[in-house]
């Protein structure tokens, strides 16, 4: 025998001479001690010093990495990525994310029980344990009980194993061989599964491109546009009038638009201002009025401005009695539709500053009219 | 020894007549919702437990577990504790028409309420409950007075009438901790509902059951009784009580998800108002008690059979256990949680009368079903 052998086998005929045995032999430090017996024995694990399965540990935190992965897969997609408001829920919401985490827990703990137990621990695939091919394994299997020395090292020393089992009693003594070497762990297999696994994304890729490619009739899965819901620019047996669209209701305004001045200029003087009359108001129609229609009516807008000589229009004096007692909407349907000469502003301004100049312009007629009164609201 | 136990024993005594004077007191001034609200709580306590542990000891018999074989004579004593729940039972039914709005008068103008008139009417709620406290002392009956009668009959015939029974008993069972989770407690939001409430609540039954036949079980060992029951037999009830921590959150979070994502106003409702305030807290320690502290402290193999260990998760078991049920009955007082003096007084004169209830038991008879033609396997039970 050139190799080095695997193991020696030692055959015992009652449990308790294999437990006796089993310190005995651990003593000479030869190489593994492992038992084969036909039926679990009480209390041979402590005796053969088994150390306790890793397997535990690798699932708990292969477990908490899954829940971990979830959380952050679906956090990212949900809640970064690509936030959709689902249901009137913020894109964040943990709650969704839980039955997702479970799974992925449960899916990452499996897998590392099934295939740490498997590959890692106990080294498969191996077709044959060298131990089923031995002369005893009939008895083994049956009503003996075996202990084996195994080999650590190339150093070990087969004939000293077997003088030590028989020392420690057993009745009968096998050298076992080397196992061959797994066909698997060999590179070239290792390199050739992986080529094969490549060449098989590369096709199926290529077979699903073009398969959709060519016939695109065959949409993979359109469930989703098969509802019963109204689809836009579709007809619908819902309505009547058969269309999926329908008109809004008259008077339906847009959400964060005030209805703008559309009728006429008297019919405009209804509209209220809504704008509080506070200091950031005054600021903004302020800066808008100096943008705006300064050049026309003059910085005290009594239609004196610097542009009025060239231009030769007559803008108005807005100090005038007449525009004094304008109601607010009258001024803000002016500057909306413009008016003869003055053309309309309502491309560069938006409504909230539409009404804050409305503001400024009340405030200039105020302080170029201003009374005694007024004189105390501004006093310190 | 014995000078000791009489000396606590009088202490118990001492803390039930106290509690006795403080459920007094809270009749005459607390309010009786206060009182009424008490009271339920603590019959459902004692329903729950005995139910579980009763369920513990049909469990072994439906399945011909052989393991439990030499610890099943403590399920089977603190299952008894469903004779004195018939006498609490029976009085709470007073408390229909204080805390329960079906069976007040109102409900019949109520839109919801008026179609559940005749379920929810005082004489068809007292029957159910009659049902099922009968049908509670009908298993108690079958399983436990007849391990008891098999201590001295020693007759195996016992086994198979048991393990005859034990199917039938399963959906007996899962019929009263139904009716009674939905009577007794989402019958104080009648509007609400849950398909899967009665399941939540029997999660909790059967670990409360597991908690104090484990409890019992370290009591009864300390004492040195219970002799050749070892780890491997704590282990799978550490094993049991572990896994059903994750039972119990799981049931309980689906029930909370589904609604939550329907969002209908009468369903979210019942988990708005205990989302607001300190309810909020009490919502989130319970997460953290009933499931992620007993979850992480049974995680590991040793942990399942570490008596000190589990000593401790079950008292937090149980613990959480009173919480739980604390928190599906008491917001129907409204408002913040209510806690102080009413609440401990109760907690004295129940807990203390549990305790004394279970102790007695744990003194009577063999500690073993001795009768029993399994014992011995049972005994020899290695993981
Ligand atoms: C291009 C010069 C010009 C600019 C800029 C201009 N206006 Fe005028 N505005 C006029 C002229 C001209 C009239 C007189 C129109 C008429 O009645 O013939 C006028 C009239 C008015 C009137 C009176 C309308 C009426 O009912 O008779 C108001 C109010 C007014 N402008 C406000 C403003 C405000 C506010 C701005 C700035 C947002 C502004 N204008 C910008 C030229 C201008």
């Amino acid at each position: 025998m050139s190799e080095t052998s695997y193991a020696v086998l030692g055959m015992f005929d009652s449990p308790d001479a294999l437990m006796q045995a089993i310190p005995k032999v651990r003593a000479t430090n030869l190489g593994t001690v492992e038992a084969y017996t036909p039926y679990p024995i009480h209390g041979i694990e402590e005796a053969l010093g088994l150390r306790r399965s890793p397997l535990g540990g690798m699932v708990l935190v292969m477990g908490i990495l899954g829940a971990i992965t979830a959380f952050g897969f679906e956090y990212w997609i949900s809640a970064i990525d690509y936030p959709i408001i689902t249901g009137g829920k913020a894109a964040n919401s943990w709650e969704a994310f839980i039955p997702i985490m479970f799974e992925v827990t449960v899916l990452f703990a499996t897998f590392t029980a099934g295939l740490g137990m498997l590959l890692l621990l106990n080294k498969l695939p191996l077709f044959g344990h060298p131990v089923l091919s031995s002369k005893s394994i009939t008895g083994i299997t049956r009503d003996r009980y075996a202990l084996a020395l195994e080999a650590e090292s190339d150093a070990f020393d087969s004939a000293a194993a077997a003088r030590a089992l028989q020392e420690a009693g057993a009745v009968e003594v096998e050298v076992l061989p080397a196992p061959e070497r797994s066909p698997f762990l060999t590179s070239d297999f290792i390199l050739r599964t992986l080529g094969g696994i490549f060449a098989a994304c590369v096709v199926s890729g290529l077979a699903m491109f073009f398969g959709t490619k060519w016939f695109p009739l065959l949409p993979p899965m359109r469930h989703i546009e098969d509802q019963p819901r109204l689809n836009a620019q579709k007809a619908s047996a819902f309505f009547k009038d058969g269309h999926g669209m329908q008109l809004p209701v008259p008077g339906t305004v847009a959400r964060g638009y005030l209805p703008t001045a559309t009728g006429t200029q008297e019919q405009a003087a209804s509209l209220v201002n809504p704008l509080p009359r506070t200091k950031e108001v005054f600021t903004l129609g302020h800066k808008v009025y100096s943008n705006r229609c300064e050049v026309c009516h003059g910085a005290l807008a009594n239609g004196v401005g610097s542009l009025t000589a060239a231009y030769g229009g007559k803008p108005a004096n807005l100090q005038a009695q007449q525009f004094r007692d304008y109601p607010d909407g009258e001024i803000y349907w002016a500057i909306v539709n413009g008016k003869n000469a003055m053309p309309s502003h309502a491309p560069y301004l938006t409504d909230q500053e539409r009404w804050a100049v409305v503001h400024y312009v009340r405030a200039l007629q105020r302080a170029q009219n201003a009374k005694d009164e007024d004189l105390k609201v501004v006093a310190p | 020894m014995s000078q000791n136990k009489n000396n606590s024993t009088t202490m118990i005594w001492g803390a039930v007549a106290l509690g006795a004077l403080g459920v007094l007191g809270t009749y005459a001034t607390a309010g009786l919702e206060r009182f009424w609200a008490n009271w339920v709580l603590w019959f459902v306590l004692m329903f729950t437990l005995g139910l579980g542990s009763l369920f513990i000891v049909a469990l072994e018999h439906l399945v011909s577990a052989k393991w439990s074989v030499p610890v099943r004579r403590i399920p089977e004593r603190i299952a008894t504790l469903l004779l004195p729940a018939i006498p609490v039972g029976l009085f709470a039914l007073c408390a229909l028409p204080v805390l329960y709005p079906g069976s007040r008068p109102e409900a019949a103008h109520h839109p919801i309420l008026a179609g559940k008139a005749f379920w929810l009417s005082l004489p068809f709620f007292s029957v159910r409950t009659l049902i099922a406290l009968g049908l509670c002392t009908l298993g108690l009956a079958v399983l436990v007075g007849g391990s008891l009668k098999q201590d001295i009959t020693k007759d195996p015939r016992f086994n198979l009438r048991a393990r005859k029974f034990a199917p039938a008993f399963m959906a007996i069972f899962a019929l009263v901790i139904t009716l009674v989770a939905f009577d007794w407690i989402s019958g104080l939001t009648p509007e609400w509902y849950s398909d899967i409430f009665g399941v939540y609540v029997f999660a909790g039954a059967f670990l409360s059951g597991l908690a104090a036949t484990t409890l019992s079980l370290l009591y009864l060992q300390d004492r040195g009784r219970l002799e050749g029951v070892r780890g491997d037999h704590l282990y799978n009830l550490g094993g049991f009580l572990f896994a059903f921590t994750v039972f119990w959150s799981y049931i309980g979070f689906a029930q909370y998800m589904l609604m939550w994502y329907a969002n209908l106003p009468d369903e979210v409702i019942y988990y708005k108002v205990r989302l607001a305030g300190s309810w909020r807290a009490i919502t989130i320690s319970l997460a953290v008690l009933h499931f992620i502290l007993p979850f992480f402290a049974l995680v590991t193999r040793d942990s399942k059979k570490d008596p000190k260990r589990l000593r401790r998760v079950a008292y937090l078991m149980l613990g959480a256990h009173v919480l739980d049920m604390y928190w599906l009955i008491f917001p129907v007082l409204g408002g913040q949680p209510h806690f102080s003096w009413p609440e401990l007084s109760f907690a004295l004169f129940f807990l203390g009368g549990i305790v004394l209830w279970i102790r007695g038991a744990m003194q009577k008879g063999e500690d073993m079903p001795i009768g029993d033609p399994f014992l011995r396997e049972g005994l020899e039970f290695r993981l």
